[in-house]
């Protein structure tokens, strides 16, 4: 039994080798770099060790506070929409009433934005949003919407819009696909015995599928933000890297990339990542602690 | 890239996994993908060289035909190009024998141990032949050269002849460069050009490599003040005359409208604005010119200004200025430093080659001597006849390298957008300037700005 016991280590060990590695070294390494000078140039043995400078700074960084709340602002308009077009879709194609076809066409035609290479994407809509030439402003001129075409990347507002709308086109696909897993995970009792009871469309959305759906929203949740509070290579490559217009589109990730790359902050950027890392931690925490919380409620309520 | 994220959050827990993100972006994914790039190439290969053009290709070519060598070009997309190549210069593994840098980081880079010394080759011994501001370049503050470059990139404001005869009576390159030669006299082109109904530039961006006129200075002084004088300054008023004037067509650099401005009448404002103003009855306007570097010639509008070939000239405008520039050096570590400094000896230095190559290429090399021959009698086609060898190497002299410093680039992107800001509207020129001051301060610490 006890040889047994230690063979499991080895069968472990490669993960363990290759998390060590590639995840918990570079961890640490970032948190030295983030107590150092360092321009990331010149070799971190030849820069000075400046303590906790680098994060005295960062906690009274307006332009971090800004990107974090440029980054909060994109991903909420970006998940509130992809959510809401994916649900919508969700429940259309699973209704049991409805028993639409071509739910695996669809599903693959939904998920089509999410393949096309982000510099691609990016490219795209630069183009369609160019504000004199730019197809958008051109079909919008001769529906008669707008009288004056409109500068989409250089108004803040519009800016942040447009990124979060492109995010929602881009991942509406994937969220739907979970979803649509998700709620045919929920078996059809459920609903066909609220229907005879008289339960209308409403309230089998709001007291079943939602309930039962928790746990998997609560996982589109958790990638969502963490993939939201990174968002990064759209507004890079939709207007000039550096968060034009009027640093509407600086995010936490793309702030931290310009002070290690382009300003040679490395040390800087370092203490950003922590930073960064220290947000998540938090958002994810809280994330969890309200949606367990939630579903603990529900089944004392399914008890009585 | 984000669909991985999900999957990995599904294995290691979501919380640990932006901690993984970071840590990643920073070291171990760079390190990591770089070595494996280098390793791509292997199977005989003598030289390994890492850019983010692929102008190198031809003279590699010739190279290997030469030596009977086997050279690995491994080029690297320019917005990658420096996250890339730096961790491998900074661990010392994964390093190519020869590698080129812009003038954006070039001046950071030589002052590292990225690049041997190329002093141990003699090669101070050809900085005669060279325009001076680019040898200069690659010298590092300890007085080593590090770095070499086969071209020289000054900028001019190239126009069209048959515009400039209209309007100004004349196509003359010099008698149009006297009229340039000052901001005033720019501004005032711009309303004999707007009389008779044209546009003197596609935007306002092209009168910013001239703001400094005929008194330039470094962006940053040697005890690290930000040097904001009267004529960068002037960049906003002047940019705001454009502007009001309607001296620009509203085409912003690279933006499709660019392109076609250098071509066709373009609609301009794309032709939506309040007409009544404006005298042009069709809503379309003709741009006269467009200052652009010596590359721009065979890139941009050699390529794209298809339709009115022929009916162009460059002239100097009120100052001289030079935009990009690559720059090539040996890899400090490198263990084929003999034959990668003959490789960048006939790059820079082989005048059969050069010869060969500038007619191929039709770009500007810092050369002076085989420029002098290659320029001799020399006519473009596309220029309506001109020389622009002659012209951009006299503005090449007038380059002074010692105002030139590590942040020009950030600083007049960060300074354009500000001066954008304003005349769009969008802020004051007080707001704008305490904008820009509040970024340069933020990106760079130990620049002290101006304070009220």
């Amino acid at each position: 039994m006890q040889k047994n016991d230690n063979r499991a280590y080895l069968f472990i060990a490669p993960f363990v080798i290759v998390f060590l590695t590639f995840n918990i070294y570079p961890i640490l390494l970032t948190f030295y770099y983030s107590v150092t000078n360092y321009t990331g140039m010149g070799g971190i043995e030849n820069a000075d060790f400046i303590g906790l400078d680098n994060y005295r700074r960062l906690i009274q960084d307006d332009f971090f506070f800004t990107a974090f709340f440029n980054t909060i602002r994109i991903w909420g308009m970006n998940f509130a929409l992809q959510l809401g077009i994916a649900m919508l879709l969700a429940l259309l194609f699973t209704d049991i009433r409805l028993k639409l076809k071509g739910v695996n066409t669809f599903r693959a035609l939904f998920f089509l934005p999410n393949i096309i290479t982000i510099a691609s994407v990016a490219l795209l809509f630069s183009i369609l949003l160019d504000w004199n030439f730019g197809s958008l402003n051109q079909m919008l001129l001769s529906l008669g919407v707008i009288s004056r075409p409109i500068n989409w990347l250089n108004n803040p507002t519009y800016a942040q819009s447009w990124v979060a709308l492109i995010g929602a086109w881009m991942w509406f696909g994937n969220t739907f696909i979970i979803l649509m897993a998700g709620i045919s995970g929920i078996p059809t009792d459920f609903y066909e015995a609220a229907f005879i009871d008289g339960a209308n469309w409403w309230d089998s959305f709001t007291k079943i599928t939602i309930p039962q759906l928790k746990p998997i929203l609560l996982y589109v949740f958790i990638t969502s933000i963490i993939g939201g509070l990174q968002i990064f290579d759209l507004p890079m490559l939709l207007t000039d890297g550096r968060g034009a217009p009027r640093g509407a589109l600086n995010t936490m990730v793309l702030y931290l990339y310009n002070q290690g790359f382009s300003f040679a902050n490395f040390g800087y950027s370092a203490a950003i990542a922590y930073g960064l890392f220290l947000i998540t931690v938090v958002f994810s925490a809280i994330t969890f602690k309200s949606m367990y919380r939630g579903q603990v409620k529900v089944k004392k309520g399914g008890t009585k | 890239m984000k669909n991985s994220w999900k999957l990995a959050s599904l294995l290691c827990g979501a919380v640990l996994l932006a901690a993984c993100g970071n840590g990643n972006g920073d070291t171990a994914g760079e390190g990591g993908g770089d070595s494996g790039s280098s390793n791509g190439g292997s199977g005989g290969v003598d030289l390994v060289i890492n850019s983010f053009t692929d102008e190198l290709q031809y003279p590699i070519e010739v190279f290997e035909e030469r030596h009977g060598v086997n050279i690995d070009l491994q080029i690297i997309p320019t917005e990658n190009y420096v996250d890339t190549l730096r961790p491998a210069l900074e661990s010392g593994s994964g390093a190519p024998d020869i590698f080129t840098a812009e003038i954006v980081y070039l001046l950071d880079w030589i002052e590292q141990d990225y690049w041997m010394d190329l002093d141990e080759f003699g090669v101070e011994e050809w900085s005669d032949e060279y325009v001076e501001y680019v040898w200069e370049l690659g010298r590092a503050q300890d007085g080593n050269m590090k770095a070499l470059s086969w071209q020289t990139t000054p900028g001019g404001i190239f126009y069209r002849r048959s515009i400039a005869e209209e309007v100004f009576g004349t196509d003359d390159p010099d008698e149009m460069g006297e009229q340039f030669s000052t901001m005033e006299g720019l501004m005032e082109a711009g309303q004999m050009l707007s009389d008779a109904g044209y546009r003197l530039f596609p935007d306002e961006g092209s009168i910013s490599p001239f703001t400094m006129g005929n008194n330039p200075a470094p962006w940053v002084d040697e005890d690290d003040n930000l040097n904001m004088t009267e004529e960068r300054l002037s960049y906003f008023d002047f940019a705001r005359e454009l502007r009001d004037n309607r001296f620009t067509a509203l085409a912003p650099a690279w933006s499709p409208s660019w392109f076609a401005s250098f071509n066709e009448p373009i609609t301009y404002n794309a032709g939506w604005d309040d007409l009544d103003d404006a005298d042009d009855s069709d809503g379309t306007t003709e741009v006269f010119g467009v200052s652009l570097p010596s590359w721009g010639l065979p890139h941009v509008l050699k390529t794209d200004a298809t339709e009115t070939a022929g009916d162009w000239a460059v002239t100097n405008g009120p100052s001289s200025y030079f935009g990009g520039g690559t720059w090539i050096g040996i890899y400090e570590g490198s263990e084929n430093a003999d034959l990668a400094f003959e490789f960048i000896q006939m790059l820079v230095n082989d005048e059969e080659f050069l010869t060969e190559w500038v007619q191929e290429t039709g770009d500007v090399l810092s050369h002076t001597g085989v420029m002098e021959e290659v320029s001799e009698g020399y006519e473009d086609e596309f220029l309506g006849g001109q020389n622009h060898y002659e012209f951009f190497l006299a503005e090449a002299e007038n380059i002074d390298p010692s105002h030139i410093t590590r942040y020009d680039q950030r600083l007049d992107q960060m300074f354009g957008s500000a001066v954008g800001a304003y005349v769009e509207g969008d802020l004051t020129e007080e707001e704008a300037l305490q904008e820009f001051y509040a970024e340069v301060q933020n990106a760079f610490p130990q620049i002290n700005v101006p304070q009220d």
